[in-house]
């Protein structure tokens, strides 16, 4: 029953990181780069949630929504001005850059915020027993969300116009220009879309975790995991791999003590790399 | 074994190269070789033309040969030795000297350190790096490198950054880098393209006395007049396949050849 | 405040992390490999030397193992840890490229510290080893923080002397060559994985003693010393010095480690303003690191002195 439990905590956990690592992988595919700063992203979307919410009053259905449309602004104004620029440098420079904007963002949030637990003004979680597991409204909401994402996601980039022209920049970007593909728009909605989705990340751990400005730095050790673990790979690789990463470190405290949580991530993550030098989802395929 | 295409340069002092059932596949499409693979020898000392339309297979050729890429089957013997599972530098230490179809130079370097680097100099070792035993030998080395730019017309360029050379600078700059090392057998993909006739014309000289010293020479070459002009025994690749090899005056005359290549390129 | 103090702060733990970013150098500008993971080096040289250096455990230690060997053991035994461990994590990780490499070292260095957060056994977990051996008091009239100043910059000197006679001579120029362009460095008969492998691990021994030489300095081998913001620090200092250069590399671990040590020096009077301080210290450094990669003014430097010669 306890191994079971740990097991649905491990689920929630996976959603949680497949909320948080859809952005970064988007960014990835399309972008072509690693985006530390996503991590930072979350912070935003967390923060600023918290702010709208603690400080200013709002209801979080509105203070959630709001946070997360400023974050993807947040992202898309950091692309333009400092990704884009520097571009035609390489993946590279651009991650060692991103660093840079990770460690900026996390200046202004903690000299804005401070140190400190900061919880925000929701009711407390309502616990379920079915089948005498017990599970929370939120974590539900975690799990749900994960899906809505996911499955809109996927119609949006197999549906749209612009969705297919984001795949396609992401699986060929000469050939995508090429045949007419409009580099500019696709690359602002990626970067909306994935901040966005960091936002929502960042609104998710606002509300199901103990907010404190180290948080969402601590973040980016599980989507690295999860992302490397997924490799380039499709939507489906990356909620396979946020649940492998999310179970197996969750499952892994029913054996051994839960300080061991990312080490557990990394060495399955190690693991794999020594097989599939390229992840989950082999070479870059179509 | 049957059925393969078995062509023999000849001249009278043995194979130096076996290539048996070679073939490579690129995401599902035949880049070289048939059902059976390519199969052909190269004898030491000889100079060969390889001619081909393009997308023939002869850039993976040097690719498969150089180790660049990995064979999906076969084998290649080079000296008596089968060198299928060796690695591109070990290939280059065996003797295999090659040159790009699209010049590759070190840009953090200079022309004369570009030609410098392409001999293997005893203080690329970690243990003598630290020593001062390589001083004496770099000496040479220079002069070595500072004649071959000499031959190649680089002479003047020498402390340049590689950067300010022209395309056809590039390629010859890519020669003399082979050139240092003396190789056994030299692969030069597409020498003249964009080289100033003057220094095509230096080029064919070169070449001509590389063979007469006795070094075996590959040349992939579209200028046809340049090939047929120097090498004395030509293989044409369609399709990954040999579809034709003999001497250059057979070549011109050969209707398949003709069809297949020869009349194409002369319409092009 | 007290400048005299401060200097010789930033002397001896400038000279320290100005080793760890030669290497990061070395292994960056000239093997063109990214290190994300570079703390986890540092942090084996300072644990074992202070495992080999303390104690045997008593009392209400929680480590395993104390040798109480003499300084200079525990000193060579920390860069042969680290070679080690390079040669343990290059094994797997060197094959991938570019971003892979980097995030699988940045994948080791984080198993490696929650490994020592965890393993008590190893040192104490979380609380960490305290009164590591310090082997050198008052040399007569010069007082210990001078002569640990001094030994410190002698590590850097030797470490660039090191770095500088190796590629100065033919085999930096072949790793120059496999950098710009490996597949023609091989057509030259240029062993790229091999040296590349090469580059990796002797990179790694100087780091271990820069790790061995921080443990004495702060008497502390704790995992939160070992995180991953100091790999960022590096890599920052990296490229505030303008990555091409082995001085520039030198010149920003030390305009880093000034810089953070004034912000740390300047008198607060509430904990807040301190709070403040610090995160604008986060956010001056990201900015100058985004503004550096952006513009290069050190490139462009010394494009410029190297045209005018």
């Amino acid at each position: 029953m306890l191994f079971l439990q740990y097991l649905t905590a491990g689920v929630v956990t996976g959603c949680f990181l497949i909320l948080a690592t859809i952005g970064f992988s988007l960014t990835r595919q399309v972008e072509g780069f690693l985006n530390i700063a996503h991590a930072e992203l979350l912070g935003i979307g967390a923060f600023a949630t918290w702010w709208l919410n603690a400080s200013q009053g709002w209801h979080i259905l509105i203070a959630g929504p709001a946070a997360v449309v400023f974050t993807a602004l947040i992202g898309l104004g950091i692309a333009r001005t400092i990704y884009d620029p520097i571009r035609s440098r390489g993946p590279a420079v651009l991650l060692i850059t991103s660093t840079g904007v990770a460690f900026v963002i996390g200046g202004v949030i903690d000299a804005l915020v401070g140190t400190g637990i900061r919880t925000l003004d929701i009711g407390l979680a309502t616990s379920y027993k079915p089948f005498g597991i017990r599970i929370t409204d939120y974590q539900i909401l975690v799990v749900a969300l994960a899906a809505a994402v996911s499955v809109s996601l996927a119609l949006f980039l197999n549906r749209t116009r612009i969705g297919l022209a984001i795949r396609a920049r992401a699986v060929n970007p000469e050939l995508a220009a090429s045949r007419g593909v409009d580099v500019a728009t696709t690359s602002r909605v990626t970067w909306l879309l994935s901040s966005g989705l960091a936002g929502l990340a960042g609104v998710m751990l606002a509300v199901i975790a103990t907010l404190t400005t180290d948080l969402p730095f601590a973040q980016i050790l599980q989507i690295l995991a999860v992302a490397i673990l997924a490799g380039l790979g499709s939507l489906y690789t990356v909620i396979a791999s946020g649940l492998i990463i999310g179970i197996a470190m969750d499952v892994s405290v029913y054996w051994i003590p839960a300080g061991y949580r990312p080490l557990v991530a990394f060495s399955i993550v190690i693991i794999v790399l020594l097989f599939r030098s390229e992840g989950l989802a082999g070479r870059r395929a179509a | 074994m049957t059925g393969r295409d078995h062509a023999r340069v000849p001249t009278q002092l043995g194979s130096l190269l076996e290539v048996n059932g070679v073939s490579k596949r690129f995401a599902g499409i035949q880049a070289l070789g048939g059902d059976d693979g390519l199969s052909f020898q190269i004898d030491r000392g000889s100079f060969v033309g390889l001619i081909g339309p393009n997308g023939a297979g002869k850039s993976t050729l040097f690719n498969l040969l150089t180790g660049v890429l990995p064979a999906d089957a076969g084998t290649i013997v080079f000296e008596g030795n089968d060198i299928t599972a060796a690695s591109s530098h070990q290939r280059a230490e065996h003797g295999i000297g090659r040159t790009f179809q699209t010049p590759r130079t070190f840009e953090s370097l200079t022309v004369l350190d570009n030609v410098v680097v392409g001999a293997t100099s005893p203080g690329e070792r970690l243990r003598s790096a630290l020593g001062r035993k390589w001083r004496r030998h770099e000496a040479g080395l220079v002069e070595q490198a500072r004649d071959i730019l000499d031959q190649v017309g680089l002479a003047d360029r020498a402390s340049e950054p590689v950067g300010d050379l022209s395309g056809g600078e590039l390629r010859m700059l890519g020669v003399a880098r082979q050139l240092i090392r003396r190789p056994t057998l030299l692969l030069l993909d597409e020498p003249t393209a964009g080289v100033h006739p003057l220094l095509q014309d230096r080029l064919a000289d070169l070449l001509a006395g590389l063979h007469r010293q006795g070094m075996t020479l590959v040349v992939v070459e579209h200028n046809l007049h340049f090939l047929l002009a120097i090498a004395e025994h030509i293989l044409v690749l369609t399709q990954g396949r040999l579809l034709a090899e003999g001497p250059p005056s057979h070549i011109r005359g050969d209707p398949a050849v003709v069809s297949a290549y020869l009349g194409e390129d002369h319409a092009a | 405040m007290n400048w005299p103090q401060l200097l010789i702060t930033v002397a001896t733990i400038g000279s320290i992390f100005g080793v760890v970013t030669l290497a990061l150098n070395l292994q960056y500008a000239r093997g063109g490999m990214i290190n994300f993971g570079i703390v986890a080096y540092f942090a084996v040289g300072a644990y074992t030397y202070a495992i080999i250096t303390q104690p045997p455990p008593k009392g209400l230690d929680q480590y395993a193992f104390g040798l109480d060997w003499p300084w200079w053991a525990g000193f060579l035994l920390a860069g042969i840890a680290a070679l080690g461990f390079a040669a343990l994590t290059g094994w797997p990780t060197l094959r991938l490229r570019g971003e892979y490499l980097a995030l699988t070292t940045f994948a080791f260095a984080e198993v490696f510290h929650s490994f020592l957060l965890n393993e008590r056994r190893i040192g104490n977990g979380t609380v960490g080893l305290s009164n590591v051996h310090r082997p050198f008091g008052d040399w007569g009239p010069i007082e210990e923080k001078y002569v640990f100043a001094g030994a410190a910059a002698l590590l850097l000197i030797v470490t660039l002397a090191a770095f500088r006679q190796l590629l100065a001579s033919p085999y930096g120029r072949a790793l120059d060559a496999i950098r710009d362009d490996e597949v023609a460095a091989q057509s030259s008969g240029k062993p790229s994985a091999d040296m590349r492998r090469q580059v990796f691990l002797i990179s790694a021994v100087p780091v271990g003693l820069a790790g061995a030489v921080y443990a004495m300095f702060t008497t502390l081998a704790q995992p939160s010393l070992f995180t991953a913001e100091v790999t960022f620090v590096v890599w920052i200092a990296l490229v505030l010095g303008g990555e091409r250069s082995v001085y520039g590399a030198m010149l920003g671990a030390f305009g880093l480690v000034f810089f953070e040590e004034v912000v740390r020096a300047l008198p607060f009077e509430t904990v807040r303003s301190a709070q403040i301080a610090a995160s604008v210290e986060h956010i001056i450094t990201g900015v100058l690191f985004i503004a550096v990669l952006r513009y290069q003014p050190f490139d462009r430097i010394q494009r410029k002195v190297r045209a005018s010669t």
